[in-house]
């Protein structure tokens, strides 16, 4: 059986802007997505700008073409990058699987490093909400700084945290969403690894918990500012985007 | 100056312009896109009744200037901040000759700062020293992503930038002021990254480095810098527009910025032509920061952390007197152009 559009989008949704981290599904992003009854996939994608930086460009398209091949009956897929001074590069480059620095002869930046300071920084950006959310469910500094990967264990959305025998149960969102990065820069793997770290990625001490939760907060404050700019460039180029 | 709820706030606009990117003096495709780039910053956030058309963003007047600046702008004093670009511009962008005949013909009121490149060498000194010399500049804006022959940038702290920071500090030129914000077409996104300042910032503790744009998108990183080196600032220029369009990210930068520099390391700037003062310093002026916030961030955007931003930290920065520069304003030229001499009486004279 082929695949259709919306399980096509859903995968999309896990693609993100590297610099705002976020979907680029929420960015509205995304001009025309076509899937073929035999499951080739068309999906052509607009970023707020012109000179947006062309690393970025070529991030989002590589992952939304892995995102999208990824899926059960999915036949070729075409990526297009639309209205970009790299339009054409970043296109033919992504769409023949060649490496970034193939497709442009004056890359002056390399994907891998630049993906990885990304990544970091959402690390950072991602445990503001996830500490928030242990901080709500009633956690305090000593516990949160202390938490492993094998405490956590998740089921129907929900994530449930062991303290040393005494269970506490929260929406999995925020969790889940930090692992995902923590994960993509080697923080957290094993059971035995501490859950949370400061902005050097060092381990926390129940008295560095507050210190690195405005870490995180300025670092979310950060790529959330820059997608108020963003927003407003792409806004300015379709009218029908305005607003907060 | 600016009213609000019933006071005056003497009002320094850190970040001016006076540029001409008229189709005659662009030599160089990267002049046209980096016009059309700031055209689209100004329509991005600019409201609609209040946009220009590209023709009238290419280049303005003097009259234009004035008008907007410190007629419906409510400024009182302002800052330029040249942009040369002269592989894009045959005469310039913004130099300081063109900002320095305003800033020579309204003393009280415009101040000039000079700029430097270090991949000049020997004639780059030889012209900062000029510079010094003519317009008596207090400071300079450095654009570490300013294309010259194949560089297409350079470093705070390399040790060429560090002979030109230490002339600075012997012309007496006090503040630095980086260009550090968002990409801007067709320079390169890493020539603006943040992390030049900090080595520049504790090896020349008497000079002051203004982050202009405070970073974006790199906000993070300068305000970690900004915590550990006193003589650090941060410019609102770009942000601020997003305080009338976007009040809750603004609020959230404005916080963070607040927080980690503190109330006497910010900057107001407009960043005029790209947006005028009058509506980003009513959107500014008028940001309250809601109960949770003032909680998260332990301080309040009250009245003397406004007259801090909008006017006097500047004021400290350039050796401004602002009760004497008032009585200078009653009478000026200006004042009388636009009628506004009333507001500053009751000075001291």
């Amino acid at each position: 059986m082929s695949v259709t559009a919306d399980a096509v989008r859903d995968a999309l949704d896990g693609v993100t802007d590297p610099e705002l981290d976020q979907p680029i599904t929420d960015l509205d992003y995304i001009e025309t997505l076509e899937v073929s009854d035999n499951g080739d996939v068309r999906l052509a994608f607009a970023l707020p700008t012109a000179w947006c930086s062309p690393t970025f460009a070529w991030m989002m398209a590589a992952d939304a073409r892995d995102a999208a091949s990824a899926l059960d009956g999915v036949g070729e897929v075409r990526i297009e990058l639309r209205d970009h001074m790299h339009a054409e590069e970043v296109t033919r480059g992504v769409n023949e699987g060649l490496s970034f620095e193939t497709a442009f002869d004056t890359a002056d930046g390399e994907v891998a490093s630049t993906r990885e300071t990304l990544d970091r920084k959402a690390r950072l950006a991602r445990q503001y909400d996830a500490t928030e959310a242990l901080d709500d469910a009633g956690l305090d500094d000593r516990q949160i700084a202390r938490l492993r990967r094998g405490d956590v264990t998740f089921e129907d959305e929900r994530a449930t945290v062991d303290l040393d025998g005494l269970y506490v149960e929260l929406d999995a969102r925020p969790l889940e969403r930090y692992l995902e990065k923590a994960r993509a820069v080697d923080l957290v793997s094993d059971d035995d690894d501490r859950l949370f770290a400061d902005r050097d990625e060092d381990a926390l001490t129940p008295a560095d918990v507050p210190r690195a939760r405005r870490a995180s907060r300025l670092a979310k404050t950060n790529m959330g500012g820059q997608g108020g700019v963003c927003a407003s460039l792409h806004a300015s180029r379709n009218p029908e985007l305005a607003g907060d | 100056m600016l009213q609000h709820q019933g006071e005056d706030i003497f009002v320094v606009d850190g970040h001016l312009h006076a540029w001409d990117a008229t189709k005659e003096n662009i030599i160089h495709e990267g002049g046209e896109q980096f016009i059309k780039c700031f055209y689209d910053y100004h329509t991005g956030f600019t409201p609609e009744e209040r946009q220009w058309t590209l023709e009238e963003f290419r280049t303005y007047s003097d009259e234009k200037f004035l008008s907007d600046v410190f007629g419906t702008g409510d400024v009182d004093v302002g800052i330029f901040q040249p942009t040369y670009l002269k592989e894009f511009y045959e005469n310039g962008f913004n130099t300081i000759e063109d900002c320095g005949a305003l800033a020579d013909e309204y003393g009280d009121r415009l101040i000039t700062n000079g700029r430097f490149d270090p991949r000049e060498g020997e004639a780059g000194l030889e012209e900062l020293e000029r510079q010094a010399r003519e317009y008596d500049i207090q400071g300079v804006k450095v654009y570490t992503a300013e294309w010259r022959g194949d560089s297409k940038g350079w470093r705070l702290d390399s040790e060429d930038s560090f002979e030109f920071l230490q002339k600075c500090a012997d012309l007496g030129i006090e503040n630095i002021h980086a260009h550090k914000g968002p990409t801007i077409r067709p320079l390169n996104r890493d020539a603006f990254d943040v992390a030049d300042v900090d080595d520049a910032a504790t090896s020349f503790p008497e000079l002051n480095f203004v982050v202009e744009h405070v970073g974006l998108p790199r906000l993070d990183d300068f305000c970690w810098i900004g915590t550990q080196e006193p003589n650090v600032y941060g410019g609102l220029a770009v942000a601020a527009p997003m305080a009338r369009g976007r009040p809750q990210k603004f609020r959230e930068i404005l916080g963070e910025l607040l927080y980690w520099l503190g109330d006497d390391k910010v900057l107001f700037g407009s960043d005029y032509g790209i947006w005028e003062p009058d509506w980003v310093l009513d959107a500014v002026v008028n940001t309250e920061f809601t109960e949770e916030e003032k909680a998260e961030y332990g301080l309040e955007f009250d009245m003397e952390t406004k007259k801090k931003v909008l006017g006097e930290n500047a004021a400290d920065l350039y050796d401004i007197d602002i009760e004497e520069r008032k009585a200078a304003l009653r009478d000026d030229e200006v004042s009388a152009e636009f009628d506004t001499g009333a507001q500053y009486e009751g000075a001291a004279d």
